[in-house]
């Protein structure tokens, strides 16, 4: 047992350092307080600050190197995020396209595909976008009902998507479809790489409930994919997306990383408001600062270990939904003593002065227990898949998609 | 970075199970609440080696981790077995300097016990009700003596608790407090592990019961309600393990994070052991409320077990304050 770095590793982050080091002029850097920029108006930045990041081979640092990738390992990997967040570089852009949509580029698409998309992907040449969700479909992602009809050498889709992250900035995006509503939901679903670009696909941002815009609803109306678009074969669509969803687990507080605030900076809040706290009130706040450090800390520790199973090799399997469960629960945690610890300023959406990151994070969190499997989804999976209980009776798996809904 | 237990320590958590499955069991904790005797006992824990895991070998004992001893006082945990390797442990940092009685530690020759709180009248205190030397902190110094054990009528009679007056004592170490803190420090990691062990078999009792009960024309397993409620208490299992070694990681290799380890440990064991044991009864219904069920057992143990060697809230408090004193270290 041991969390330091091996010689290799230590060697590796001294050169890591040194890189962002000799490029810091060109890379878009987050101001003190600020825990991300919005991609809308730093598009350009940020675009910017990938390209340089990936030249240097800092980004896709686990890809393999035929697709542009360092060919290295997990730990690499959480080497060069915890250097990126030490130097205050914003998360990438393109995050959603290297977390998922790239690594099911390379698990299904073809050779041409793969030659044409992953490079300018890890350059953010090109951002890509997950449109999986639809307004009738959530977490029963199976029950889509976007549509790609074949004609000729193309396929034709209509339908919509929601909740698309990254869309109102994307060039690409990986589409899930109904190609046969004849099958079984799950049967009878295809995947496809869509140009964002593309006549009949309009975006429109959607306003979250903490006033910020990071997600859209797209629509296609006869939007043209040709077949080699296709990501697997035509029917093939659920396995596809299991590659991506697993990803989605891996890449949210899967692997060691923390899921809100780093709970470094909710205890430097601790330490510069506790003060201003009454006796009483600080034994209080105590309470509650205490029972978000070790939640921090068991989701963090906890983290490490499937990072040390992952790195000797192990696959990611439905524990990462554990990892995403707890590290949810553990921020919110974070976040309520956080804001609590604002006094007064507590049930304002910013204190006097203008500081506003314990409110704001307070805000999305109830988001993060929705996306990328909900609480409850991921309940059910860690029941069923971990712990080995018969799930639920269904009757809505076998029966074709068209007379299965009312 | 190398967060997982070893080979070698995986050999050891398979013999430690083998060991305390043959010798100890829920049902001899039953019976301890109607004047049984403790199960696997202190000859036996001597015998194999347990009571001197941590104990130099110049002193008899094995000279090993305190990781490899939190590993098997997770077996001993899964059958609540006695006496606990909570007090082997922490006699063992305190009789650091004394081989003599290190030696009488390790194989089990001597029935000690370390007491909370005064040496005039101690709090209740682990496997003191059948001990016979006392180590206790006497205004600054440690000493050690014998005294007069009294026994409250058990909640869970496993612990051995009583309160303790000394009616003779030495002084050991004087001006000891830094060496009786980590003492209790380890002691808490300690515990911890050994509510690890019982809040797992709770979580692997229940899922075993919600695989065979049925309820409605199904089996209960398959109910969202309870399925959940198994779900969340493995996840706060999970978090547990990893406090547990780190913790126990850090009294061996970074001393400077025990404090903060051991207190994250334990508060996070007094909630995670409570909730799975309450978990266990629920999921059985009715025969989960009954004596002859083994289920009350791990909730005997888990009530008791969260208010000994400092509650969650004096656990919490103390996180809170060592972290925002600067002890988050990584």
């Amino acid at each position: 047992m041991d969390f330091d770095d091996s010689p290799d590793e230590a060697a590796y982050r001294a050169r890591v350092r040194e890189l962002l080091e000799q490029h810091s002029g060109d890379l878009l850097r987050l101001a003190p307080g600020q825990e991300n920029v919005d991609a809308g108006t730093h598009e350009d930045a940020l675009r910017r600050t990938q390209r340089v990041l990936a030249d240097a081979g800092l980004v896709g640092v686990t890809w393999p190197r035929e697709y542009g990738g360092q060919g290295g390992t997990l730990v690499q990997q959480s080497i060069v995020s915890q250097e990126l967040a030490r130097a205050r570089v914003p998360v990438l852009i393109n995050h959603i396209g290297i977390g998922m949509c790239g690594p099911t580029v390379i698990t299904h698409g073809s050779q041409d595909q793969r030659d044409r998309y992953l490079a300018r992907l890890l350059r953010a040449d090109d951002v890509w976008c997950q449109l999986f969700s639809e307004p009738a479909s959530g977490s029963d992602l199976a029950a889509l009902r976007t549509t790609a009809v074949r004609d000729g050498d193309d396929w034709v889709v209509n339908g919509q998507k929601v909740w698309t992250t990254l869309a109102h900035v994307a060039d690409h995006g990986i589409l899930l479809t109904r190609t046969d509503p004849e099958r079984p939901k799950h049967a009878g679903l295809t995947m496809f790489v869509v140009d964002m670009h593309a006549p009949g696909v309009t975006v429109r941002p959607l306003r979250q409930m903490g006033g910020q815009a990071d997600f859209n609803e797209v629509f296609f109306d006869d939007v043209r994919i040709p077949d080699g678009e296709r990501l697997g074969e035509p029917g093939e669509g659920w396995r596809v997306a299991l590659t991506t969803l697993m990803n989605e687990r891996v890449a949210i507080g899967g692997a060691g990383g923390s899921i809100g605030l780093p709970v470094e900076a909710f205890v430097q809040h601790a330490r510069d408001r506790l003060p201003t706290l009454g006796p009483e009130r600080q034994a209080l706040a105590r309470q509650a600062i205490g029972r978000a450090v070790v939640a921090a800390l068991g989701a963090r520790y906890t983290g490490y270990r499937r990072l040390t199973v992952l790195s000797q090799g192990g696959i990611p399997g439905p524990e990462s939904s554990a990892g995403k469960l707890a590290g949810t629960a553990a921020a919110r945690l974070v976040a309520d003593a956080g804001v609590r610890l604002l006094g007064d300023d507590a049930v304002y959406a910013a204190t006097g002065d203008g500081d506003d990151r314990w409110q704001r994070t307070q805000s999305w969190l109830p988001g993060i227990a929705i996306a990328g499997g909900t609480d409850q989804v991921l309940r059910n999976i860690i029941g069923e898949r971990v712990l080995g209980l018969p799930p639920e009776p269904r009757n809505d798996k076998t029966a074709p998609f068209s007379g299965g809904r009312p | 970075m190398n967060f997982d237990l070893d080979d070698d320590q995986r050999d050891i958590a398979a013999g430690a199970r083998d060991f305390f499955r043959g010798q100890a069991s829920p049902a001899a904790a039953r019976a301890a609440l109607e004047g049984g005797r403790l199960e696997p006992g202190r000859k036996a824990l001597a015998d194999i080696g347990f009571l001197g895991i941590t104990v130099p070998e110049s002193a008899g004992g094995a000279g090993r981790t305190l990781l490899d001893l939190a590993v098997v006082a997770e077996q001993g945990g899964a059958v609540l077995a006695a006496p606990s390797l909570v007090t082997a442990a922490r006699a063992a940092v305190l009789l650091s300097a004394e081989p003599e009685l290190a030696a009488q530690l390790a194989d089990g020759s001597t029935a000690f016990a370390v007491l909370d709180g005064s040496p005039d009248g101690s709090a209740p205190s682990v496997d003191a009700a059948d001990a016979t030397t006392f180590l206790a902190l006497d205004g600054g110094d440690l000493v050690v003596g014998e005294g007069e054990a009294v026994p409250g009528r058990p909640l869970d009679a496993t612990r051995g608790l009583a309160s303790v007056r000394l009616t003779s004592r030495r002084v050991l170490v004087p001006d000891a407090g830094e060496l009786w803190a980590r003492a209790r420090q380890v002691a808490a990691v300690v515990m911890a592990a050994e509510d690890l062990g019982g809040a797992d078999r709770c979580v692997q009792l229940g899922v075993d019961y919600a695989q065979e009960r049925e309820a409605f024309g199904r089996r209960i397993g398959s109910y969202q309600a309870v399925k959940h409620m198994l779900v969340d208490a493995w996840v706060g299992v999970e978090q547990l393990r990893s406090l547990v070694w780190w913790a126990a990681w850090a009294a061996d290799s970074a001393p400077a994070e025990l404090p903060l380890a051991a207190s994250a440990a334990k508060a996070c064991a007094a909630a995670v052991f409570d909730e799975a044991a309450g978990t266990l009864i629920q999921v059985h219904g009715g025969i989960g409320f009954t004596w002859e069920h083994d289920a009350h057992l791990f909730w005997r143990r888990a009530k008791v077990d969260r208010l000994l060697l400092g509650d969650e809230a004096e656990h919490l408090d103390a996180v809170a304050r060592l972290a925002v004193a600067g002890a988050l270290g990584r």
